[in-house]
């Protein structure tokens, strides 16, 4: 039976609501399992939900003009835009989002529409350490790019399909039928690009609080901020859906979704708490080095 | 004009570029800011990323301390002293003290000798701890310093039970130590050892077998061998450049003539090497512990006794007093005329060569995202700076 358009938004919004929390749920922990690491406490679980009800209480006090306004909103609207079209749980109405209006390219430019939204706004912060934030991410983001488009390229061809419920379905049926079985090379190429489009060490070097402290978002602060800050569990938590679709055969209930997202955010901490940063050049020549010849050898196994 | 290259300008000139040009950017790095070491800041010109020309700006911690000592009592000036390098103020104490020793012809009780170096060698160990933590977190390698800080507090704690305060001690002082060690003090000493040097070889795994931490710091900030002598480069950053030369070694002052070690000498003089020299300087400062509490006298006094400190006058006389410190040599310079007060002090701290001089003229050239791990691996306390 066909739902009605009404009855899909009320589930969409109830995914993202989900998404949402998952998301700064997955950070609070990620951020306390990086504090044992280091021999601390940490903060709570539930510090990120603090960190957005303070931001977003706080009066916006400066303003730069309605670009800088904007670039949070475009922000936000990249991290909902890309969640929206995956499907977050296969064969699950609730969970099934608009995956069925779009496919793995719009997902795609929704992915880096947010971050360059937030470049134009935070240029128009003035700080240089803003603008060199800006010009560092767009310079990284290119570079992760291209290993990640061709572990895309590569899958695209394997399942000789866009569409991400159609990647996953092909994926059903046990393990061995999943891409990291099927093409890992595809797999291992985009999770490197996975770890800097999560900009976590060594490719933090878009914040790099010791360089350029907080890079675009300097200018920052109040209820944009908290805007940004909630973006970020949507982002993290539509990344990591859409990987497990691609690579790791989806899920089929909410809980192997939950198992699946949190083991692959958690290669993110695993790296870097073991690895200093990249300046950016390195990290640049880094992507565009073995990941990118991993990118290729994924499409040429795919195509033959 | 050409974007791509910088023009080359020699160490002993500054490059002043035309700011009018619109070809660079001005941009402060400090006070405020975690990439800078403390209390001052750099204004960086920079065209692309890379630093045309620097300067640093101090004087945002000047307390006056070598004018203050000159109206305050000799004992006063104890609580003043140890704030001119706040992470390793048993330097400064041993120094003034041992300066006043000298003028006042006191000889300290042969516990207090070991004592004395057994409180400088926990500070040395301690603030490379604090400086190890500082090099990896200015490379964003954040793991490394919340280890090497965490062992720095239980360092600390063993100042505490030494002395009753963890950052300002006041322990060394004219005629001896204020205190002896308390019951089951040397067993915490040996036993916090043990802990410390677990972890700083889990430290030399993680940084320094570690391919980005190479990437960054191999080649950083490179000092020729020259510039030791003209730039009054001492400590490790001189030793790193292969210089042999250590105060403990070449003037033995302290109980440091009986006790066995070797300075530990680099040959690369980049950042990595300073950061590698360090930490074999840490391991030899575990070593030179347990040697200390091996020797250190059970019975015995611990100080002399003095002069009332409200009408202690020393005799009329100058002094220079040097002491091999983190980061090189630390000297205190003091004249008295015979009264109750020091007619001069001067501060002598490694801090003024590193942190202005040379690395005014190491960082032109250098990435911006480098500048704040190569300012570390100079490791410099700005208050010595503005004394």
């Amino acid at each position: 039976m066909e739902t009605g358009i009404l009855t899909r938004i009320g589930y969409a919004l109830v995914s993202l609501f989900v998404i949402t929390n998952y998301g700064l749920l997955l950070i609070g922990s990620m951020a306390r399992i990086s504090a044992k690491v280091q021999g601390r406490v940490g903060q709570p679980v539930w510090q990120p939900y603090i960190d957005i009800v303070k931001s977003t209480a706080k009066r916006n006090s400066i303003g730069h003009g309605i670009m800088f306004y904007l670039g949070p909103v475009f922000r936000l609207a990249g991290g909902v835009g890309t969640y929206m079209f995956i499907p977050a749980v296969y064969g699950s109405v609730l969970f099934r989002n608009f995956s069925d209006s779009g496919d793995l390219l719009l997902v795609m430019y929704f992915i880096f529409f947010g971050q360059l939204g937030m470049a134009l706004g935070a240029s128009e912060g003035g700080h240089p350490y803003s603008a060199i934030g800006v010009s560092r991410g767009l310079s990284q983001m290119t570079a992760f790019e291209v290993p990640f488009a061709l572990s895309v390229i590569a899958v695209a061809i394997q399942y000789r399909t866009l569409d991400i419920t159609a990647i996953v379905a092909a994926q059903q049926g046990g393990f061995w039928n999943w891409t990291v079985a099927t093409n890992p090379l595809a797999v291992v190429a985009a999770l490197i690009a996975f770890l800097g489009m999560s900009m976590h060490n060594p490719f933090s070097i878009v914040i790099a609080p010791q360089e350029i402290p907080i890079g675009p978002p300097t200018e920052y602060q109040s209820n944009l901020l908290g805007m940004l800050q909630t973006n970020r569990a949507i982002f993290n938590g539509a990344k990591l859906v859409l990987y497990m679709n691609l690579y790791f055969g989806g899920a089929t209930d909410i809980v192997t979704m939950v198992v699946k997202t949190f083991l692959i955010y958690f290669i993110n901490v695993f790296v870097g708490q073991a690895f200093p940063r990249f300046r950016v050049d390195q990290s640049i020549r880094f992507f565009l080095g073995v990941p990118t010849l991993i990118g290729i050898a994924s499409v040429i196994i795919a195509a033959i | 004009m050409s974007r791509a290259k910088i023009p080359y300008v020699p160490p002993e000139e500054r490059a002043f570029p035309d700011l009018d040009s619109g070809k660079y950017l001005v941009m402060w790095q400090g006070p405020n800011h975690p990439g800078i070491t403390g209390n001052m800041s750099l204004r960086l010109v920079i065209e692309g990323d890379s630093v045309v020309d620097c300067e640093t700006h101090v004087g945002y911690l000047h307390r006056g301390f070598e004018k203050l000592m000159e109206r305050r009592l000799w004992m006063q000036n104890f609580p003043l002293v140890c704030r001119i390098a706040v992470p390793e103020p048993d330097f400064n104490e041993y120094c003034y003290a041992a300066a006043l020793e000298e003028l006042a012809g006191i000889e300290i009780p042969e516990k207090a000798v070991w004592l004395r170096t057994l409180s400088l060698e926990m500070i040395r160990l301690a603030s490379f701890l604090m400086w190890i933590g500082g090099q990896a977190g200015a490379f964003g390698h954040g793991t490394i310093a919340q280890w090497s800080v965490t062992m720095r507090d239980y360092v600390l704690d063993l100042f505490e039970e030494l002395s009753g305060g963890r950052i300002y001690h006041m322990y060394i002082i004219p005629g001896g130590v204020r205190a002896d060690v308390p019951p089951g003090f040397l067993r915490h000493v040996l036993e916090t050892m043990t802990v410390v040097e677990q972890n700083l070889k889990d430290i030399e795994l993680v940084m320094f077998h570690n391919a980005v931490m190479k990437m960054r710091a191999v080649g950083l900030g490179y000092i020729p061998r020259d510039w030791v002598e003209r730039y009054g480069i001492t400590g490790p950053n001189a030793r790193a450049a292969g210089v042999r030369r250590d105060l403990r070694k070449d003037r033995g002052y302290l109980a440091y003539p009986r006790l066995s070690f070797e300075p530990v000498v680099g040959t690369e003089s980049d950042a990595f090497e300073r950061a590698r020299l360090r930490l074999a300087e840490m391991f030899q400062a575990i070593d030179l512990i347990r040697q200390i509490v091996d020797a250190l006298p059970a019975e015995g006094a611990f100080r002399e006794r003095l002069p009332n400190p409200l009408h202690w006058r020393i005799p009329a006389g100058e002094t220079y007093v040097s002491a091999e410190c983190t980061r090189g040599e630390y000297g205190f310079y003091v004249v008295s005329d015979g009264g109750d007060k020091p007619r001069r002090v001067a501060v002598r701290g490694p801090s003024y060569t590193h942190a202005v001089s040379v690395m005014e003229r190491l960082v032109r050239g250098v990435n911006i995202a480098d500048v704040a791990g190569l300012m570390v691996s100079l490791h410099t306390y700005p208050p010595e700076i503005e004394r």
